[in-house]
C-alpha cells in the first residue's frame, strides 16, 4: 500500500483540495489591502485552511500528494504576482517536508497530522522574502509602482529585517491551531456525514 | 456546465489561439505587468499590454468581462491619477491598496478568466500532453482550472441559503459563520470532486496508455505570432533588470 503510485483518483482530489485551498488563501489576502495585516495573513491563512487540509489528509495515503499540492499553490499565487520563483520554491520545499513527516507517521497519525499542516502553512512564505532579501529594490519598487510613499514607509515598518522568524514562528503555530481545529470540525461534521 | 469535464468543444467558441499561446500570455503578462517599476519606455510597453486582455475578450465576444475589465482597470486607473492626490491618512491608504491591487493585478487576472473561459478542459490536457508535462502535474492542474468556477458557484448557492435562514457575516459569532460556510461547501465540493474522478476514469484518464484527443489544438501562424512577441516581451524585461 505504501510505496504504490498515485493514481488519477489521486491527483484529481489533489487538484480539488488545492483549489479550495488556494481560494480560500486568495480571500483571506484580499485582506493585505490594509499593509498592517500584511504579516497577520500568514496568521489567518492557517486559521481557515485547516479545515480542508485536515479532509486532504484522510484522503492522502501516497507519498508525493502534499508535494505536488504545494508545488501548485506555489505556482499559482506566484502566476497572481508574488513573484514566481521564491514562492514556488517554499511551496515545493513546505509540500515536501509536510509530505515527509505525515508519511512518518504512516499515513494515519493524527499527531503527524497536525504538524504537517503546521509545515504546509509555510508554502506561502515565499511571498514575504523579497520584502526582507532585496529590501531596497522592493522598497523602491513600490514607491516607482505607484503604492505611494506613505503606504512603503508603512509596510516597511512593520516588516523589519528580524521579522521573518517571528512570522514563520507564528505560522507554524497558527499552523497547528488551525489543524486542531480542523481536527475537531472533521470529527463533527465530516465524520459524521461519511466524507472522512 | 458539470458534464463537460474533457468534452471536447463548448459550442461555437472560436479557437483562436492554442491553449499553449493563452498560457505563454498568462504568464507573460503577469510576470511584465506585475513587475513593471514603474517609469521609462518599459511602463509605455506594460501599459500597452494591459490592452490585451481587453481585445481578446471583445474578439470573444464577452462583452460583459471586457466591460467589467475596461470599467475596473480605468477607473482605478484615474482615481490614482485624480483622486489619489486630495486624500490623505487611512482614507489614503485604503484608496491607494485598491486602486494599486487593481491596476496591477487585473490584467493577470483578466487574461487568466480568458484562459479559463476560452479553453475546455480537455483542450488544455491534450496540450499539456504536448508539452510533455507529467500527468501527476498536468491532471490536479486541469482539475484546480475545472474548480475555480464550481466553488464559486457553490458558495454564492450556499450564501443563498444561509442568508434565508437569518445567518450571515457580522452576526455575532463570526467562528461560526465560517464553521457554517465552510463545512457544506467542502462537503459539497468533495461530492462533485468524487463524480467528476467517476467520470474521468470511464473516459480512460489514468490508464496505463497515452490518451489520444479529438479537440483540434496546434500551432497556427497567429500562435507563432503571439508566441514570438511573448518572448520579445520577456526578453526586453529581462534586458532591462540588467
Amino acid at each position: 500500500m505504501k510505496n504504490e503510485r498515485m493514481n488519477a483518483k489521486d491527483l484529481m482530489t489533489v487538484g480539488l483540495f488545492t483549489a479550495i485551498i488556494f481560494i480560500l488563501s486568495m480571500a483571506a489576502g484580499m485582506l493585505g489591502f490594509i499593509p498592517i495585516l500584511i504579516p497577520f495573513l500568514t496568521v489567518i491563512v492557517p486559521l481557515l485552511c485547516g479545515i480542508p487540509f485536515m479532509l486532504f489528509l484522510t484522503k492522502t495515503k501516497k507519498f508525493g500528494m502534499i508535494t505536488i499540492m504545494g508545488t501548485l499553490c506555489g505556482f499559482l499565487l506566484g502566476i497572481m504576482g508574488m513573484g514566481v520563483y521564491w514562492v514556488t520554491a517554499t511551496g515545493i520545499i513546505a509540500g515536501f517536508c509536510a509530505d515527509l513527516i505525515f508519511r512518518s507517521g504512516n499515513y494515519a497519525s493524527a499527531k503527524k497530522g497536525v504538524l504537517s499542516h503546521a509545515v504546509f502553512s509555510q508554502w506561502a512564505f515565499g511571498s514575504m522574502i523579497p520584502i526582507v532579501v532585496t529590501r531596497d529594490a522592493y522598497f523602491a519598487k513600490l514607491i516607482n509602482g505607484g503604492y505611494g510613499e506613505e503606504y512603503a514607509n508603512a509596510l516597511m515598518r512593520y516588516v523589519p529585517d528580524w521579522s521573518l522568524i517571528p512570522i514563520l514562528v507564528a505560522g507554524f503555530i497558527a499552523g497547528i491551531v488551525g489543524a486542531l481545529i480542523g481536527k475537531a470540525v472533521l470529527k463533527k461534521h465530516f465524520v459524521r456525514a461519511g466524507i472522512a | 456546465m458539470r458534464s463537460d469535464f474533457f468534452a471536447s468543444s463548448k459550442g461555437s467558441a472560436q479557437k483562436i489561439f492554442d491553449p499553449r499561446t493563452k498560457l505563454l500570455m498568462v504568464v507573460t503578462i503577469s510576470t511584465v505587468v506585475m513587475a513593471d517599476s514603474g517609469g521609462g519606455w518599459m511602463s509605455v510597453l506594460c501599459w500597452i499590454l494591459t490592452f490585451v486582455p481587453l481585445a481578446l475578450f471583445l474578439i470573444e465576444r464577452k462583452w460583459k468581462a471586457a466591460l467589467i475589465y475596461f470599467c475596473v482597470y480605468w477607473g482605478a486607473t484615474l482615481m490614482q491619477l485624480y483622486l489619489l492626490p486630495l486624500t490623505t491618512g487611512v482614507v489614503n491608504f485604503l484608496l491607494v491598496a485598491m486602486s494599486f491591487f487593481s491596476v496591477r493585478f487585473m490584467p493577470g487576472i483578466a487574461m487568466a478568466s480568458y484562459l479559463v473561459n476560452t479553453t475546455t478542459v480537455s483542450e488544455f490536457m491534450g496540450a499539456m500532453e504536448r508539452m510533455r508535462v507529467p500527468q501527476s502535474l498536468s491532471i490536479p492542474l486541469s482539475v484546480v482550472f475545472r474548480f475555480f468556477p464550481t466553488v464559486s458557484e457553490e458558495y454564492t448557492a450556499i450564501g443563498d441559503a444561509m442568508r434565508m435562514r437569518g445567518i450571515r457575516f457580522g452576526g455575532r459569532k463570526p467562528a461560526k459563520m465560517i464553521e457554517y460556510r465552510l463545512v457544506p461547501l467542502l462537503v459539497s465540493c468533495v461530492k462533485i470532486g468524487d463524480e467528476l474522478s467517476a467520470a474521468a476514469l470511464t473516459r480512460g484518464l489514468g490508464a496505463p496508455i497515452r490518451r489520444t484527443n479529438v479537440c483540434e489544438i496546434g500551432i497556427k501562424p497567429q500562435d507563432v505570432f503571439t508566441m514570438a512577441v511573448c518572448a520579445a516581451m520577456i526578453l526586453l524585461f529581462i534586458f532591462e533588470k540588467i
